[in-house]
């Protein structure tokens, strides 16, 4: 078993894991040749299967496995990777590694990085002099004959400043990681879910997010000041009430024995279907009946406030998100995860797509029945 | 009657006040010494592996400085005080000035301190703090006279050394994750030096995940300003907590960090130097379980077998061991200073306040603005959330009182609901408190000058 890669989009790998530990602090992670994916399964709570192309966070992969498909599954801490990712944000270079050590396997990160702001700065001013030198000097002077020149003495000086500051420094962090069994693994399915009946472009997450937990703190303390006689009963965390229509309205609620509260939203996006990504076509899909049945028909789940504030915070990824409703059983959440480092890069700026189709980032949120 | 009295400017305050949180780290109680040329606050923990002094001098970091000294020791004084109520005093209105920046309103413009010790009467350190806004507040804290306890270091003993920039320091722990214990400084090779961190807690089966994150970090010796250490192959290890202590608190000074160390479970000095104040730690290192450090020792005539807890105590007495009469530890501070006699026999109470409400560890400030994705937290304490997300009562706007006790008695059922907190029984107390102050002005007056920790 071997795996071995280069590492690129840092910042977009490192938050991602950060959205997927803030619901669970173990994930299992499974390599094969085309694809990685992150799988969080909590005890309770909503479920993240993060299906990432290889390239996306990964760059010249070695990957060679005895098992079926060439696949790894491992078992992975995430917030030692996390931390180690954080080492590795302003990395010249950074790479991950498969191996063992004290017999405990590990994945041992290396990066390669320099002192960084002020001695930047020094290096950049010292490799613009060398430059600026080389210019004046003309083609006469080979590179290397610096001292050569009359005035020699004083231009050593930036040069070794130059590369004084530039020390590399070398980090390495070790996470440990069990290596699973295909066996163990290959029971674990993504949750099926029956299509949804509607689907809706969220608001910005960090605006739903502030509202959401703004609610459910609401809701604690209605609880706390209702009956406070029967407080140490409270002990269930409470439930938001979420409903979207087809056209373009989401509403967050709550309601207690004393209070109601609605947020809405309006004019958002319910993104088309690709009818070639169906298993039915569109006209039968309940989407098209919902749409069909106006703005007063909508389809609505019951989430656990402290739960959907976890799911929230992959709003950090600052990716598209598609919220997929099944009515009054389950919310999926399709994230679409943009590329930063890599400006050329396809991201998530799709104008027609397709729900179900490729997601990067599915967050199936399992709702309770009402 | 006074026997000390100084000054603060704000800019002290703020250098103090770093210094008390950097000692905290290594101890609840800090030993003071006074002396007419210089102050110096110590703290020795409890495992008696780690000591930390700050020493002030009295001509540069003061606005004045004024000793008097007692009739029985005209030399010196010394205290102990428990830190956290000390630091609290200095840290209570620091926050406000980020509410409202223009305004300024009740950050601390001076402090001054007296320290009043008499028989007979109620001995006090005396804290006069002067808000900007003209407030001010004036505490007394109870402190207890037992000599500090000093760890000694043998400079000559001390031949490998190396100094390094606070801030490349810094940098470099922050590489280091949660978790880990031990830190092992060691060179390789001529070029690079290696800062490797490990555990001592073994994990197995499901356990291993649970293990910290293992880093380590190849430097090149040319990030040092000097690095001497003539031992190839030497690993130095220390408690990651004091250094991590240390590391931080010279990087707020900013200035160059120097280490000298003999080996293997003999003390490390640690120096610093501020602005009119030096800085001088002795971290007790561990013994090498692997051989390189050993072999090498064979050369020195008191090597001995390293026990696995040593104490800088223990070192202290082994060096002075030359002394004529080294007396037996147990009774230090009969040997240190003769007490006054005319101290009642009875040591002092201590009457420890509350704990703070205010995390020490907020030190540690978050480098990103990523808190905004943390899920939501309910049943704590709302202090550290933003204004905008407290749901509590807003007292500002009507200061009547049935108002304040509601938020107290939710305080109490929250307290009640979460099994114990000691945070939620403070707020309890202190809306309590506020409930019988006499309403002679409105809360949001009062509030601006900082009274409320809020």
């Amino acid at each position: 078993m071997r795996f071995k890669t280069n590492l690129k989009n840092i910042r977009t790998f490192s938050k991602l894991v950060a959205a997927l530990s803030s619901l669970e602090k173990i994930a299992w992670l499974r390599l094969d040749d085309e694809h990685v994916r992150f799988t969080v399964i909590p005890d309770t709570g909503s479920q993240v299967w993060a299906l990432l192309p290889m390239e996306f966070i990964f760059d010249n992969v070695q990957l060679q496995s005895a098992e079926a498909q060439n696949t790894i599954n491992l078992e992975l801490p995430l917030v030692p990777l996390q931390r180690a990712l954080k080492s590795a944000l302003n990395a010249t270079s950074a790479s991950l590694r498969l191996t063992k050590k004290d017999g405990i396997p590990i994945l041992s990160m290396t990066i390669q990085t320099s002192t960084v702001a002020q001695g930047n700065q020094a290096g950049g001013q010292g490799s613009y002099s060398r430059f600026s030198r080389g210019d004046n000097n003309g083609p006469g002077h080979v590179a290397g004959g610096f001292g050569d020149d009359d005035d020699g003495i004083f231009n050593i000086e930036p040069l070794e400043t130059h590369l004084h500051r530039e020390r590399e420094k070398i980090i390495t962090q070790d996470i440990p990681v069990r290596v699973l069994h295909p066996d163990n693994v290959e029971m674990i399915m993504q949750p099926k879910v029956r299509e949804p009946d509607v689907h809706i472009q969220l608001p910005p997450l960090l605006q739903l997010k502030a509202i959401s937990d703004r609610f459910t703190k609401l809701a604690a303390a209605s609880t706390r000041a209702s009956n406070s006689a029967v407080a140490t009963a409270a002990t269930s965390n409470p439930k938001l009430e979420l409903s979207a229509n087809m056209h373009g309205s989401l509403r967050l609620s709550l309601t207690t024995d004393t209070l109601d509260v609605t947020s809405q939203w309006d004019s958002l996006e319910n993104p088309e279907l690709d009818p070639s990504q169906l298993h039915c076509p569109l006209e039968e899909h309940p989407s098209t009946t919902f749409r069909e049945a106006g703005p007063d028909k909508w389809a609505s789940v019951r989430v656990d406030g402290k739960d959907w504030s976890k799911v929230l915070s992959v709003g950090r990824l600052e990716g598209r998100v598609i919220a997929c409703f099944a009515d009054e059983h389950a919310l999926i959440l399709y994230v679409y995860v943009p590329q930063y480092d890599d400006v050329q890069g396809e991201d998530c700026v799709v104008t027609r797509m397709s729900v179900i189709a490729d997601p990067l980032l599915a967050i199936s949120l399992q709702a309770e029945n009402m | 009657m006074v026997l000390l009295r100084f000054t603060l400017s704000e800019e002290g305050v703020n250098a103090l006040r770093d210094a008390l949180a950097c000692l905290n780290k290594f101890s609840d109680e800090v030993s003071l010494e006074a002396k007419r040329d210089k102050l110096v606050f110590t703290a020795l923990n409890s495992s008696k592996s780690a000591y930390a002094a700050f020493s002030f001098a009295t001509n540069r970091f003061f606005s004045k400085y004024q000793y008097e000294g007692v009739a029985q020791n005209r030399e010196k004084f010394f205290c102990k005080l428990y830190n956290r109520a000390l630091l609290s005093l200095f840290r209570a209105r620091t926050g406000d000035p980020l509410h409202d920046p223009e305004k300024g309103g009740s950050a601390i413009e001076r402090c001054d301190v007296a320290i009043e010790d008499e028989a007979g009467k109620k001995s006090r350190f005396i804290v006069k703090i002067a808000c900007r806004n003209g407030m001010t507040t004036k505490y007394r804290l109870p402190f207890e006279v037992s000599p500090p306890v000093h760890a000694k270091f043998d400079k000559d003993e001390a031949l490998h050394s190396w100094s390094i920039s606070s801030r490349t320091l810094r940098q470099l722990m922050d590489h280091f994750g949660p978790g880990i214990e031990y830190l092992d400084i060691h060179s390789d090779d001529d070029s690079t030096v290696n800062f490797t961190c490990f555990t001592e807690k073994v994990a197995s089966g499901n356990e291993v995940l649970k293990k910290p994150l293992h880093t380590s970090i190849a430097v090149e010796k040319d990030e040092f300003d000097s690095f001497d250490v003539t031992e190839d192959k030497l690993h130095i290890v220390v408690s990651v907590k004091d250094f991590r202590a240390i590391t931080q608190h010279a990087a707020f000074l900013g200035s160059d960090v120097s280490a000298q160390y003999s080996m293997p479970s003999r003390p490390m000095q640690i120096r610093y130097d501020g602005d009119g104040v030096k800085c001088e730690y002795l971290l007790m290192t561990v013994g090498e379980r692997g051989a390189p450090g050993q072999r090498a020792k064979k050369t020195r005539t008191d090597a001995r077998p390293a026990p696995q807890a040593q104490q800088l105590e223990a070192a202290a007495s082994r060096v002075t061991s030359n002394a004529p009469t080294p007396a037996p530890r147990p009774t230090p501070a009969a040997r240190r200073e003769p007490m006054p006699s005319l101290r009642p026999t009875a040591p002092r109470q201590s009457q420890r306040p509350p704990p703070a409400t205010l995390d020490h560890d907020s030190l540690f400030v978050p480098q990103d603005d990523d808190y905004q994705w943390e899920p939501v937290r309910m049943n704590e304490d709302e202090d550290e959330e933003e204004g905008d997300a407290r749901l509590e009562w807003d007292a500002s706007d009507r200061p009547n009182p049935s108002a304040i006790k509601m938020s107290s008695v939710m305080a109490n059922q929250a307290a009640q609901r979460s099994g114990s907190g000691p945070d939620n029984r403070i707020e309890h107390e202190q809306g309590q408190a506020l409930s019988y102050i006499e309403p002679t002005q409105r809360l949001s007056q009062a509030r601006q000058f900082g009274l409320f920790n809020d």
